[in-house]
């Protein structure tokens, strides 16, 4: 019964290898098909490298007019991240957004489940979302290797969206569905816009190798 | 597999991994490929196989060792050969250690009115882990002994140095007489080694209180210097029914295969993050068990005494009941799965085991993994509960089962909320400076902060730390209304004041860390965190700050004289992260 140790799970590249992702993505005739790594849901999120705390500029040149540091709601500032337009649903190109997390109420001023990570409440905000076409965009949030998925809610007000999530890494995804079920537990339509926890940072000295092909630094911006 | 590694070095680049390396710490960052860093892209594999003897290579004589590293994590480049620069020291040094008393466990004294009880503080034997090493003792116990006595009274203890340093007893969460609060120079003079000093401990507030040195608490409490002071209420209800109490006294040490390993002598070793330790200890011992039968309310009075580490305990599946913390009951009891308490903080709860077995008091927490840049779940057994024998079921256990209000505390609450829409009186940041670290520390360490976690459950860096001592790192408290800092800062209030203080903890530092922040002498509220009001006030002296975050305390000036706000974590202490207040009256 005495535990002493740890669980340690495989390494980023070991997961990177094993896991089957099936995050819908475009495929190169214009059609859909399942996302082949994790890293793709997360291209567009700055997950490595310096990051300044301001959205890049995407690709049409169009500043976005959110500012990571201007003032959203109370919480930790240093805790937000960007929201990247995946580029692939039509009305959403420009979109962009901002999440903030901050600690679940707790009598302890910090806030952790029973396996020790920390309990946050999240809130997204967007702009230049246009409306959903054929269906409704619907928001999940899913660890960096997307092998946990937690459905957090139908997307009603298309400026912003307030969650829950239990996990240390994690993405907020938000997809177009054909409908909202409640009992979802996986997406189905494509990837609209998605933001990686500023945890997601933290994985400097071995995540990324020499290996990689692609400036992190720059990923999804280029 | 190290020859695998550096095959991989030469082959990358031509050179050897140690070149790269040193090219790398000189600043050359631009010669390798943009977004990588070649000395940290060891697979995993590799770096799982990794072993760390190259470190044990100095300091095999009795002077420097170096922590035990996870053998997961690889050495960094350009400090194989590295050491503190400071002094080791460990406790009774050239002392034939089997000459020395034999420590024994910690005995309850009841107090009251006006008694007298003597302190000695002692140098005494300990044997933990198959290691027998010198110690501290307050009384020649592991922990110190457990002091009762009635709240409104003043009880004596007169203290006695004979130890090998000059010390001091800090009552921690008394709201005593300013001259009995045991801090160095500013309430006392040191007590020299032989001579000894009085206490006149007035106990105005019921709750759990423990007593340390304020004199290199990092290498003095780390030692075995601390215990545990109950203030017991005149009212027989104060806290709800219960079978029994127990004391869950939790720390940590720091050992390696040959013993402790030793403290700075000048100045802390672990400046960065505070010395976490490997062994944990809950009253003062490894493998700490109780037996308690099912259905039976077991109150935990909980106190860490660790120098850096804050615990997320964990009680199995047993429910858990939030009762009281500091200095009071909560407004309300409620129900926690866990209990996070930082160094110096104190918890009460009250547990209920249903069926019979055992279960593990846990600290559990994701760790972190630098090198891999992951979280992952760790556990260490704190104390197992032998749940044994015919249940219990009677009107404690039906008691238990109902969360009370506290209506004195929350006609409080009510009055220190009126506070939440003023600005503060004071604004505080937290921050940290650095000076004449090794510059492959100051290299990785800035790789290193494009995420900084809100708290640091473990040490993950354990190499970095050991090597910042509180002679490179100042550790700092800024007013930011005047811009000064720690011991510049000098606050003047009138007796009866509530004063609105907030805390930033900025992660816009070399390396931002969780704070507990301890006022002494006087209590507070936490009025808000990040702007979110706290909906279930409690009395504290000492209150988290993660990273990131602002806390809004509002302190209570009742007592007057010169007091101190510092962080908790004693190296950070000893770094300078400390001022003082006065108030008038």
């Amino acid at each position: 019964m005495r535990m002493t140790g740890s669980r340690r799970p495989g390494g980023f590249l070991a997961l990177t290898a094993v896991l089957v992702v099936a995050a819908p993505v475009r495929n190169a005739e214009g059609g859909w098909r399942l996302a082949d790594s994790p890293a793709e849901v997360a291209g567009g999120v700055v997950v490595c490298g310096a990051f300044d705390g301001a959205v890049a500029a995407p690709r049409d040149g169009v500043q976005p007019r959110l500012d990571l540091r201007g003032p959203v709601r109370p919480g930790p500032e240093y805790y937000r991240f960007p929201m990247v337009s995946t580029k692939r649903v039509p009305g959403t190109g420009n979109a962009s957004g901002v999440g903030e997390v901050s600690f679940s109420s707790s009598p302890y001023g910090i806030a952790l489940g029973t396996d020790g990570s920390y309990r946050y409440d999240f809130t997204v905000r967007f702009e230049r979302m246009g409306p959903a076409r054929d269906g409704t965009y619907v928001v999940w949030t899913t660890t960096p290797e997307l092998d946990r998925i937690a459905l957090a809610g139908e997307l009603t007000d298309p400026a912003s969206f307030s969650g829950e999530v239990a996990w240390n890494k994690f993405l907020v995804v938000v997809t177009l569905e054909p409908a909202f079920d409640p009992d979802a537990t996986m997406w189905t339509g494509p990837i609209v816009i998605r933001g990686m926890s500023r945890s997601g940072m933290m994985h400097t000295m071995a995540g990324h190798g020499p290996f990689e092909e692609k400036n992190c630094a720059a990923y999804g911006y280029e | 597999m190290m020859k695998a590694l550096l095959m991989t070095a030469t082959t990358l680049n031509g050179r050897g991994l140690a070149p790269v390396a040193a090219m790398l710490f000189a600043g050359a960052t631009a010669a390798l490929v943009p977004g990588t860093v070649l000395f940290l892209a060891v697979p995993p594999a590799a770096a799982q196989q990794m072993d760390h003897a190259a470190h044990m290579m100095h300091g095999m004589d009795g002077g420097w060792r170096m922590p035990p590293m996870d053998p997961n994590m690889p050495m960094i480049p350009g400090l194989e050969m590295a050491l503190p620069p400071v002094e080791p020291f460990l406790a009774a040094a050239g002392i034939d250690v089997m000459t020395l008393p034999e420590a024994r466990p910690s005995e309850v004294v009841h107090l009251e009115a006006g008694d007298t009880f003597n302190v000695d503080i002692t140098i005494v034997r300990r044997t933990l882990r198959g290691h027998t090493a010198a110690m501290y003792g307050y009384n020649g116990q592991y922990p110190g002994p457990l002091i009762q006595a009635p709240q409104g009274s003043t009880v004596v203890v007169r203290v006695t140095n004979r130890i090998e340093s000059p010390t001091t007893v800090h009552w921690h969460g008394l709201r005593l007489e300013n001259r009995f609060d045991g801090v160095e120079t500013l309430t006392q003079d040191p007590i020299e080694v032989g001579e000894s000093f009085t206490y006149e401990l007035h106990v105005p507030d019921a709750g759990v209180f423990w007593y340390h040195p304020h004199m290199r608490e990092d290498v003095q409490q780390d030692l075995g210097l601390y215990g545990n002071l109950l203030v017991s209420s005149p009212d027989p209800d104060y806290y709800g029914p219960a079978h029994r109490e127990e004391m869950l006294v939790l720390d940590d040490i720091l050992m390696d295969d040959q013993g402790f390993i030793p403290w700075g002598r000048e100045a802390p070793t672990h400046a960065l993050m505070g010395r976490f330790g490997n062994v944990m200890l809950v009253n003062g011992v490894t493998g700490h068990g109780l037996q308690v039968r099912p259905g039976e309310v077991v109150r935990f009075l909980m106190t860490n005494v660790a120098n850096s580490r804050t615990f997320n305990v964990t009680f199995g599946s047993a429910r858990v009941k939030l009762v009281a913390s500091d200095l009071s009951r909560f407004e309300r009891e409620t129900w926690v799965s866990s209990v996070v308490i930082a160094p110096a903080e104190r918890y009460v709860v009250d547990v209920v085991f249903p069926e019979e077995g055992e279960v593990a008091i846990a600290n559990t927490i994701q760790a972190i993994n630098h090198f891999r840049g992951e979280f992952y779940p760790h556990v260490d057994t704190l104390a197992l509960v032998t749940v044994v024998g015919s249940p219990v079921a009677d009107e404690m256990t039906e008691a238990y089962e109902m969360l009370r209000g506290i209506e004195a505390v929350a006609a409080e609450a009510e009055a220190m909320r009126g506070h939440l829409g003023r600005a503060p009186d004071y604004t505080l940041e937290a921050t940290v400076r650095v000076r004449g670290l090794p510059l492959p520390i100051i290299r990785s360490m800035e790789m290193d902060t494009l995420y900084i976690p809100p708290m640091e459950w473990n040490d993950a860096m354990p190499m970095m730390n050991w090597l910042s001592s509180g002679t490179q790192v100042t550790w700092i408290l800024r007013d930011l209304a005047t811009g000064h800092e720690n011991d510049g800062i000098h606050w003047t209030f009138q007796r009866g004041d509530l004063v609105k203080i907030r805390i930033f903890n900025s992660p816009e530092s070399f390396h931002p860390m969780n704070h507990p922040i301890h006022v002494h002498g006087q209590r507070f509220v936490v009025l808000a965190r990040d702007d979110v009001p706290n909906d279930n006030l409690v009395w504290k002296d000492t209150a988290i700050l993660p990273v990131g975050s602002t806390m809004d305390i509002l302190v209570e000036m009742s007592n007057p004289g010169d007091w101190m706000l510092h962080c908790h974590i004693a190296e950070h202490l000893s770094a300078g992260m400390m001022f003082h207040f006065t108030v008038e009256g």
